[in-house]
């Protein structure tokens, strides 16, 4: 067997280098003595397509190609059968004029192609191409098919070790959620409980007479309404992080689902407060997991009410422009420092300053918030300014024939202004 | 150490309105726990952060002072820090009131100079009356 000269570069692209070795090994093993040296690739399966990711040529001729398997009924073949093919190609006429053409240029007479299997599975082709006419013989083929094993080895070892390290990640983000969890566990939830607990101490043990009475129970309400909505955004974001946010993607109208959004938070707005709406009344068709959207609209809602302590007016405002949909919420409330709009959406990302610590809250809201938005292909900004208000857009991408049965309503700018009572 | 004591001796032999200090950001928690000692007889200021906790234990010289450690601008801990360096307010009797109760925090809040470590869980309101009556009272002075 000739010893050709190796200096293989060294692979710097972020290659796994072992494929270069495999390579060059399998042109070592496949060039009969007397030889010019052949040339041999490793080709990563991936669904129909054979990418070369390492290859050996004597001369340095590359062709890292693409091959389709239907244009190749070789690669197709050894990839199906799971056999080793070596394949006469001083013939032209058995090939297809795709497999002809590279056959031609490469002045390739023959070809074997060594499929490498991970466990049952196909993952790869070692394929060694000959300018010569020698063919392969039978010790060569046995050498290729314990290469193909020893690369199978490592594709699978490859596979396992980083599947093992995302579950390592996977779990240790976990443990930092659940850290996360405790630290809420002991404030934010633990002081709406200190608080409920003491108010009902002093109406057991009757300190508190006639319109105290009344306050401590409504306390005890708001608490206690406290206390639930931190447990769901708990339980959602340990869901979220678990499995996945996993949507049920059904037509729906976006306008539709702000419209309900808008009624579930009117009666909590106090009077101080007043909500209008801006947009034109088409639907807004989007293909959306209509419970989780809703909770994006809802959570962004109750920022705007929440972080404008002062009251005055949150707009709703939305638009359609080049296939998205823009649905803004405005308020007119602390504003937030453009340092801190970096962190705002980061999970627990909420924002203590002196005149917001004051308000309780998981911080989880839009990091649930812009997940949601995300995973339906959108997102969710922010502009704002300190002591000016803040304004959250969110974009969604539209699906104009998801609502193709429906037909507008009402078409026109509306606008409306409702006061709340309390 | 003798210095404090003493000087709870002085305090306590003043006959007025005993007057507490909270130092609570929790509005909700501040105006439960001044409904109780108010009921009970003590005048009550709050202050909502760190910074305005130490202008009123300077201004208003509270008897008493219940200290959350978790507050805007500046901690508990700071808060206890300064009021101790301060010989016009090192003297007065601070109780933390925390939603944590971890062992460390505890420990470093007693070290600095806490009577008392108190966890809101825990505590009702009428445990602050009754704490702030137990150590304002003449037979409850630590024996140092």
């Amino acid at each position: 067997m000739t010893s050709p000269a190796f200096d293989l570069p060294a692979a710097s692209d972020g290659r796994d280098p072992f494929f270069d070795t495999a390579a060059r090994i399998a042109a070592q093993i496949a060039t009969p003595s007397g030889e010019a040296a052949r040339r041999a690739s490793y080709l990563r399966l991936d669904g129909d397509v054979l990418t070369a990711v390492a290859e050996y040529d004597e001369t340095g001729a590359a062709f890292r190609g693409r091959y389709e398997l239907p244009l190749f009924p070789n690669f197709e073949r050894a990839v199906a059968t799971a056999e080793i093919q070596v394949v006469d190609l001083s013939n032209l006429g058995n090939l297809t004029p795709v497999g002809a053409g590279v056959a031609t240029r490469h002045q390739v007479r023959s070809c074997a192609l060594v499929p490498v299997l991970s466990g049952e599975r196909v993952v790869g082709v070692i394929a060694i191409s000959a300018r010569d006419d020698a063919g392969f013989s039978e010790s060569e083929v046995q050498q290729l098919a314990t290469l193909a094993q020893l690369v199978g080895l490592r594709v699978g070892h490859v596979a396992s070790d980083r599947a093992l390290r995302e579950e390592a990640e996977r779990s240790q983000g976990l443990e930092r959620l659940k850290g996360e969890f405790l630290n809420i566990a002991a404030h934010e939830l633990r002081s709406p409980l200190g608080i409920i607990n003491g108010y009902v101490s002093m109406l057991l043990d009757g300190t508190l007479t006639g319109a105290d009475q009344r306050t401590a129970l409504e306390r005890i309400a708001e608490k206690s309404d406290e206390m639930g909505r931190l447990i769901t955004e708990m339980l959602e974001t340990a869901r979220m992080e678990a499995l996945g946010l996993e949507l049920t993607l059904a037509p729906t109208d976006l306008l539709d689902v702000l419209d309900a959004a808008i009624h579930t938070i009117e009666p909590l707005l106090g009077h101080h407060y007043s909500l209008a709406t801006r947009g034109r009344r088409d639907p807004l068709p989007v293909m959306a997991d209509r419970p989780r959207t809703q909770t994006m609209l809802l959570n962004l809602l109750d920022n705007a009410v929440k972080f404008s302590p002062g009251g005055g007016d949150v707009v709703v405002a939305w638009t359609r422009r080049a296939g998205v949909c823009h649905i803004s919420v405005t308020d007119h409330g602390v504003g937030i420092s453009r340092e801190q709009q970096s962190m705002l959406f980061t999970r627990f990302g909420r924002l203590v300053t002196p005149e917001t610590s004051h308000i309780r809250g998981t911080g989880l809201g839009l990091y649930i918030a812009r997940e949601i938005a995300r995973r339906h292909g959108g997102d969710i900004t922010v502009r704002s300014e300190i002591g000016r208000g803040s304004t959250f857009t969110i974009t969604m991408p539209l699906a104009p024939g998801a609502l193709l049965a429906q037909t507008p309503e009402g078409v026109g700018t509306v606008t409306r202004s409702v006061a709340r009572r309390t | 150490m003798s210095d404090t004591a003493n000087a709870w001796g002085d305090f306590l032999t003043l006959e007025d309105d005993v007057k507490v200090l909270l130092i609570e950001d929790d509005a909700a928690a501040a105006e439960m726990y001044r409904l109780r000692l108010v009921a009970d007889g003590y005048a009550v200021v709050v202050a909502d952060d760190g910074e305005k906790g130490l202008a009123m234990a300077e201004a208003e010289r509270p008897d008493f002072i219940y200290l959350d450690l978790r507050l805007p601008r500046i901690d508990g801990f700071e808060v206890l820090e300064r009021l101790r360096a301060d010989p016009e307010t090192a003297s007065i009797p601070v109780i933390i009131l925390s939603n944590f109760g971890e062992p460390e925090l505890r420990e470093r809040g007693l070290k600095l100079g806490a009577l008392e470590f108190l966890v809101k869980a825990d505590t009702t309101p009428s445990r602050l009356s009754e704490t702030v009556n137990r150590v304002t009272a003449p037979k409850a002075l630590p024996s140092v």
